[in-house]
Order: structure tokens, then C-alpha cells, then sequence
């Protein structure tokens, strides 16, 4: 039997769904009393709605609904029957990690706690983590339940409940804790008792922390949001802007022509980094201006290729019946052009993908990036410089991110181009 | 013929022209009508009012902005860029401190993307299907997949920190006077090496990459196959043949690429210190330095405009039918 894709996915999720099976019933317990309260007290309902609390919903529910929706269109998709490639893997992968990044991170990206003790780990090292005595408060209200509920769930950038330390040992009725070279007292009636002992976990970070002591692995998979989201957004601008100057500048010909064209020479005589730090660092660095500016530099391609494809296609016999009908220019755009030119567009989109990417994350190299509430691999590349010569894992594993993911892209584009080019339709 | 040709060059030089004022006078407007203000950085708030309105003045910048615009034009065509706000001479002076470093830096570095290019490309073909073609091509893959900031953090690391060969940044060292003239060259040289290679890795496996394709595409054409059934030696189809019928696109290519460089390597210059361009246009962006900004992006543009003609002539010179389609 073959490996195909839809096995791969079912596994991940799987995987996923067994080790956050208690975040996700009580995340799903989130949901129903939300529902509670929105039919009890709208007002409050709406007031408790936020990205983090929307973000978990939408992983909660996909990460059930998925699997099914592969079960369900198995037949349908075939894609879904491929045998199981590194780049469809990485694919799976990166996306998993976009769409379910609070379920598959450990912690909050920008969580910190106790730097003595978290500071520059090394890979897979391990320390303790203590839990302190909580006051138990009851839920007063509806309201409150589900706030009590969803901070549960939700990890959040910074928590009372418990202390980073290496080491524990107790001693009569104190504890003693070690944080790296101190030692502290405290007695045991702060301390979290379970079962007559004093609870505590031990916690492995895979990949290390930086200096700030956030884990890297966390930060890594927000970064592929990031990055992802970036991309995606920016590929969208940049295809529209091609595709309609494109179609204008070939369908209208004569003066338009002759503008759009020195327009789009004049984009590609500037040096383009340079518009974009320029545009950046003087108007705004929010996510969306990113995408906006990183989607304005990238179409000069796209128009070309349209531009070229439209004028060829003008004198084709279908066009002229299509326009004599009398189709409007929009129809003319999607039901005539779109089709006959998609295959070198979306090998290009492709491309432009893997550059957008390794825009961004030079950008946030330079200390241009989105803000210090989204973690970004060319960021974490940045700050990892510093520390060059004590934590090389701030710098590799990022690194490395970025590379297999601008890999895949350009191996993905090289496929689809080869796929397109063999005249094989998928 | 010749007074086609000069035909020709006179549209490209229009158009360039036009292009280029276009450029000008888009980044113009958007620079005057930014927020933030150049001059805040000067004015302390102990000033009057009167000396503030002076420091205005001295800018150009209590005009109103057509005005601006107009006397912009008049001193570009007098090839006056302006005054720096924060080096407080000439633009055209700051350019030309700044300028000669990127050209040389981005000379060297493309003559190694194309000359290694070339070599490998011509290397992996003559060994067409032999594992180490097919390694090299994969690896060309991976390079042109890391970026650039990657491979110089970690070049840094590996060969300036671990091994202790080569200095990690600047451009000489601080006790270069003493040395003999040599004893310079070599400090510059090892000095330069690790930003070389950062800079050229990405350029030598796309190079790489459009060299072997259209190699291998012409390998297998007909004529090739018929200068060999005339007993003609692999060396000379190679060289006379094969590579003026392969080497078009990458001209192209290489004509972006050299204009790329030519306005500044940001990225290296930042990770090693360097003074050129792209840290200059950095600066001048961050500190809102309005004449140096668009002086820096007059002259990048120029030259990314006659790097694209130099490949184009380049083509042209190579393969007549291409020259054909210029004059027409």
C-alpha cells in the first residue's frame, strides 16, 4: 500500500488532536459557554470576542471538521490520492502549522518567565516547573465561567501559577529551589499539593530559548504564520494589480499601452528594496501596510506575461466572438483571458510566493518587520546575531525554516511549471 | 546601418530618460507629502520661532511644493542634487564617497557569479547524468534557496568565530597604516572574502541554473548534432557554437543583476559593516534626508538602467537577429 497524502494529513492531525486532547475539551467546553453566553448576554458575548479567542475556536473546530472533509472528499479531490512526496509533506506540514499554531506550540510565542533560569537554554534542555498555591475563586456568573474557561485554555504571554527552576529539594516543612547558582526558601503552604506531594512537571524545550528565554519552537511555528500570511496576502495584491494593468495595458494597446508600460519600467528602474524600506520606515510597519508595499513591488512580471498573453490571445477568433457578443470587459477578463493564461500566472504567483517570503523576513532582518507581537524567522535571525557566539541555535533553526520553506516553494513552482509544460492537466 | 542604430540608442535614451524623471518625480511627491518632518531633528524647542522658521527655509522646505518641485528640476538638470540635510554637503559629494566601494564590491562579485556560473554549468554538462551533475544541481537548488542574511550570520560564525580566519566585519583594520602596500591588498582581501562569497552564492546558482538549462537545450539541437557528424571537435562546438547559442537569456539575467548589485548589496553591507550604498540609502531613509534619498535613487536608477542597455548591446553584438528586432 502507498503513502498518499490524505493518510499523511490524517496522521498529523491526529497526532495533534491526541497530545492536546484536554486543551482541546476544555476548549471545546470554551465554545459551549460561549454559546451560553451569547444567547444569555449578547452584549458581554461580544465584548469577550478577540483573536486569541477566535484563533482557538477556528482550531478547535477545523481540527475535527478536516479529517472529515478528507473522508468525506477523498473521491473528489484527487490530489489528496498523490503518493506522499517531501515537498506535499513540507507542504502539510507548514500549513498544519499556520492553521493550527495554537494547538501544535507549547507555550505563547512571547512568553517569558524567571530569565535566570530560561535565558539562552540549549536544545532539548529541561527545568522544573513549580506551581504555586492558586486562591480557588468560583464562578460567580456565566460571565465569569467563561472567563475562568478561556483563560484556561488560552496560554497567554504571561502566568502567576508557576516558577521556572532547576532544581527542587525538600527539607522539612520548607522547599528549596535552585535558580541557577541561588538558592531560595519557600514553605510548603505556597506550594500547589497534589497527592501529598508538591506538584511538579519538568519541561524540555526542543530547540532552546532565546535571550529573552521564549521558546524557539513556539516562535518558529507563529513565524510560519507569519510568514505564510505575508506571502499569501501579498501574492493577492500583486495578482490583481498584474492581471488588470496587464489586461488594460493589452486590450486597450496604443497610449495606455505605452503609459502602463513606462510605468511598469519605471518600477523595475528602482531599486526595489530600497522603495520598500523607504515606504516602510516612513508611512507604517503593520502586517497590512507589509503586505501592501511587498504586493506593489511584485506585479512588474505578472504584467508582463499577461500583457504579452492578452495581445496574442486579441486576435484569436474566440476573443472577437466573445467581445461581439458583446461580453464586458470583466467577463472578457475572467471567462476568456484567466483561463488561457493560467498556467504560466500561477507558476509565476509561485515564485513570487518563495520571493515575498524571503522579502519579509529580510525586512524584518533590517528591524523593518511587522512589530515585536508577531515573531518572524528574519527577526529571530537578527536578534540570534548578537549571540552569535553562545547560542547558534538562535540563528540555525530559523535559519533553517526559512530555507526549506523558500525550497519548497521554488520546488513547487518548478513542478507545477513542469507539470503545465508537459501539457498533462492535472 | 549606423544611422539606424543611433536611432535606436536616441528612443532608448528618451524613454530612459522618461522613465527615470518619472521615477523622480513619483518618489517627490511622496516624500513631501510623508509624515514626519526633516527638520524636527535640528530644532530643540529653546529655539525661536524666527530660527526655526530659518532652519525651514534653509531646507527648501517653507515653499510650497510645486515651487519645490520646479527649482528640483532646474537644479537636476544642472546636475545639481541638492544639499544632504545630514552630512551638510553636496549630495553628489556623499554619492561619490559611498559609490566607488559599491561599484568595486559589486564588480567583483558579479565577474565571480558569472565566471563560476559558466565554469560549473559547463562543468555538469560535459558530465551530463553522472552523479556529480546531478549533485551540483541539487546543490544549486539548496544555494539559491538560503538567504543571503542566512549564509553571512553563519559564515560569521563558522569562520570568524569558530576557525578565527577571517575578520567578521569592516572594511581594513585598525592598524592598516603600518602596513606595506601589500601587506594592505591582503588585509582588504581577507577583509572582503567572506561578504563576497554571501553576495555571490544566490547569483552563482541562478546563473548556474538558466546557463545549464539552455545548455543542455542546445547540446541537443540539430545543428549540433550536425557540426558533429562533420568531424568538428567537442572544444570547438563548445566554444564556438554552443555557448553564443546558449548564453542569451542569462545576459538578461544578468544585465537585473548587475543593476541589483549596482544599487547597493543592503543586506551584506549590514551584516559586515560595510560602507556602501545600501547602508548609505538606509541611513538617508531613516533620517528622512530628502535630497540624498532621491540623489541615492537618481544615480541607482541610472545605473540599473544602463546595466539592462549594456546587456541588451551585449546581446545584441552576440546574435544579429536580436540586433534586427532592436533597430525595428
Amino acid at each position: 500500500m502507498k503513502i498518499t497524502l490524505r493518510h499523511f494529513i490524517i496522521l498529523i492531525l491526529a497526532v495533534i488532536i491526541l497530545l492536546n486532547i484536554e486543551l482541546l475539551f476544555n476548549s471545546i467546553e470554551m465554545l459551549l459557554l460561549f454559546l451560553v453566553l451569547l444567547f444569555s448576554d449578547f452584549k458581554q458575548a461580544v465584548v469577550q470576542i478577540n483573536i486569541s479567542f477566535v484563533d482557538y475556536s477556528i482550531s478547535t473546530l477545523l481540527i475535527f471538521m478536516i479529517p472529515l472533509l478528507v473522508l468525506i472528499f477523498n473521491k473528489q479531490l484527487k490530489i489528496l490520492q498523490d503518493k506522499l512526496t517531501f515537498i506535499s509533506a513540507i507542504i502539510t506540514l507548514l500549513l498544519t502549522f499556520t492553521i493550527f499554531a495554537p494547538l501544535t506550540v507549547s507555550s505563547n510565542p512571547n512568553f517569558q518567565k524567571d530569565l535566570r533560569v530560561t535565558k539562552l537554554l540549549t536544545p532539548f534542555s529541561t527545568v522544573q516547573k513549580l506551581y504555586l498555591k492558586k486562591d480557588k475563586i468560583k464562578p460567580a456568573s456565566k460571565l465569569d465561567s467563561f472567563i475562568f474557561k478561556k483563560n484556561e485554555v488560552i496560554k497567554k504571554s504571561f502566568s502567576e501559577d508557576f516558577i521556572f527552576v532547576n532544581s527542587v529539594k525538600i527539607s522539612g516543612s520548607n522547599l528549596i529551589y535552585t535558580q541557577k547558582n541561588k538558592e531560595i526558601k519557600i514553605g510548603k503552604d505556597k506550594i500547589e499539593i497534589k497527592n501529598g506531594k508538591p506538584l511538579i512537571e519538568s519541561k524540555t524545550f526542543i530547540l532552546g530559548t532565546d535571550q529573552y528565554g521564549r521558546d524557539i519552537l513556539s516562535r518558529l511555528i507563529y513565524g510560519t504564520r507569519l510568514s505564510l500570511f505575508i506571502g499569501l496576502g501579498a501574492v493577492i495584491v500583486s495578482f490583481f494589480i498584474g492581471i488588470i494593468l496587464g489586461f488594460i495595458a493589452g486590450y486597450t494597446g496604443g497610449f495606455f499601452d505605452s503609459l502602463l508600460n513606462r510605468f511598469t519600467e519605471m518600477f523595475l528602474a528602482f531599486p526595489i528594496l530600497f522603495l520598500i524600506i523607504f515606504i516602510i520606515a516612513i508611512f507604517d510597519s503593520s502586517i497590512f501596510s507589509i503586505i501592501l508595499v511587498l504586493g506593489v513591488s511584485g506585479w512588474m512580471s505578472l504584467f508582463k506575461i499577461v500583457r504579452a498573453e492578452v495581445i496574442k490571445l486579441k486576435t484569436k477568433d474566440f476573443f472577437i466572438t466573445a467581445k461581439l457578443i458583446g461580453l464586458s470587459n470583466y467577463k472578457l477578463l475572467t471567462k476568456e483571458v484567466l483561463p488561457n493564461i493560467i498556467s504560466p500566472v500561477v507558476v509565476n504567483l509561485v515564485f513570487l510566493y518563495g520571493n515575498v517570503i524571503l522579502a519579509e523576513a529580510a525586512l524584518s532582518f533590517l528591524g523593518l518587520g511587522a512589530g515585536n507581537n508577531y515573531p518572524s524567522w528574519g527577526e529571530m535571525i537578527q536578534a540570534g546575531q548578537s549571540y552569535i557566539t553562545i547560542a547558534w541555535w538562535m540563528i540555525v533553526f530559523p535559519g533553517l525554516m526559512l530555507f526549506i520553506t523558500l525550497l519548497t516553494a521554488n520546488e513547487l513552482g518548478r513542478k507545477i511549471e513542469h507539470r503545465f509544460n508537459s501539457g498533462i492537466a492535472i | 546601418m549606423n544611422k539606424e542604430i543611433i536611432l535606436s540608442l536616441t528612443k532608448r535614451l528618451v524613454t530612459s530618460i522618461v522613465v527615470l524623471l518619472l521615477m523622480l518625480s513619483f518618489l517627490f511627491v511622496l516624500l513631501r507629502y510623508s509624515p514626519g518632518d526633516p527638520t524636527q531633528k535640528f530644532i530643540s524647542p529653546k529655539l525661536s520661532s524666527k530660527l526655526v522658521l530659518k532652519i525651514k527655509e534653509s531646507f527648501g522646505l517653507d515653499k510650497p511644493v510645486l515651487k519645490q518641485y520646479q527649482s528640483f528640476l532646474i537644479n537636476l538638470s544642472t546636475g545639481d542634487l541638492g544639499i544632504s540635510y545630514t552630512y551638510r554637503e553636496p549630495v553628489t559629494s556623499v554619492i561619490g564617497r559611498y559609490l566607488p566601494f559599491t561599484v568595486i564590491f559589486s564588480s567583483l562579485s558579479f565577474i565571480i557569479q558569472i565566471s563560476l556560473g559558466l565554469f560549473l554549468a559547463l562543468y555538469s554538462i560535459k558530465r551530463k547524468g553522472s552523479w556529480i551533475d546531478t549533485f551540483i544541481k541539487k546543490f544549486s537548488l539548496s544555494v539559491y534557496a538560503l538567504p543571503s542574511f542566512v549564509t553571512g550570520v553563519l559564515l560569521v560564525y563558522l569562520f570568524s568565530w569558530k576557525l578565527n580566519l577571517f575578520p567578521s566585519s569592516g572594511l581594513k583594520s585598525f592598524d592598516d597604516q603600518s602596513l606595506s602596500f601589500f601587506g594592505q591588498l591582503g588585509d582588504y582581501t581577507s577583509h572582503m572574502i567572506l561578504p563576497l562569497i554571501t553576495l555571490s552564492l544566490g547569483g552563482i546558482a541562478v546563473f548556474y541554473k538558466y546557463l545549464r538549462d539552455n545548455l543542455d537545450e542546445t547540446f541537443n539541437a540539430h545543428f549540433v548534432m550536425n557540426l558533429r557528424s562533420y568531424g568538428v571537435t567537442e572544444k570547438e562546438i563548445i566554444k564556438k557554437h554552443v555557448i553564443p547559442n546558449s548564453i542569451g537569456p542569462m545576459i538578461s539575467v544578468a544585465g537585473v543583476e548587475l543593476g541589483i548589485l549596482l544599487s547597493g548589496a543592503l543586506i551584506t553591507e549590514v551584516i559586515f559593516g560595510l560602507p556602501g550604498m545600501g547602508r548609505l540609502a538606509i541611513n538617508a531613509i531613516l533620517g528622512r534626508d530628502y535630497p540624498l534619498i532621491i540623489g541615492i535613487t537618481f544615480v541607482s536608477g541610472v545605473l540599473i538602467i544602463l546595466s539592462n542597455l549594456l546587456a541588451d548591446l551585449v546581446r545584441a553584438k552576440l546574435d544579429r537577429r536580436i540586433f534586427q528586432g532592436m533597430i525595428n
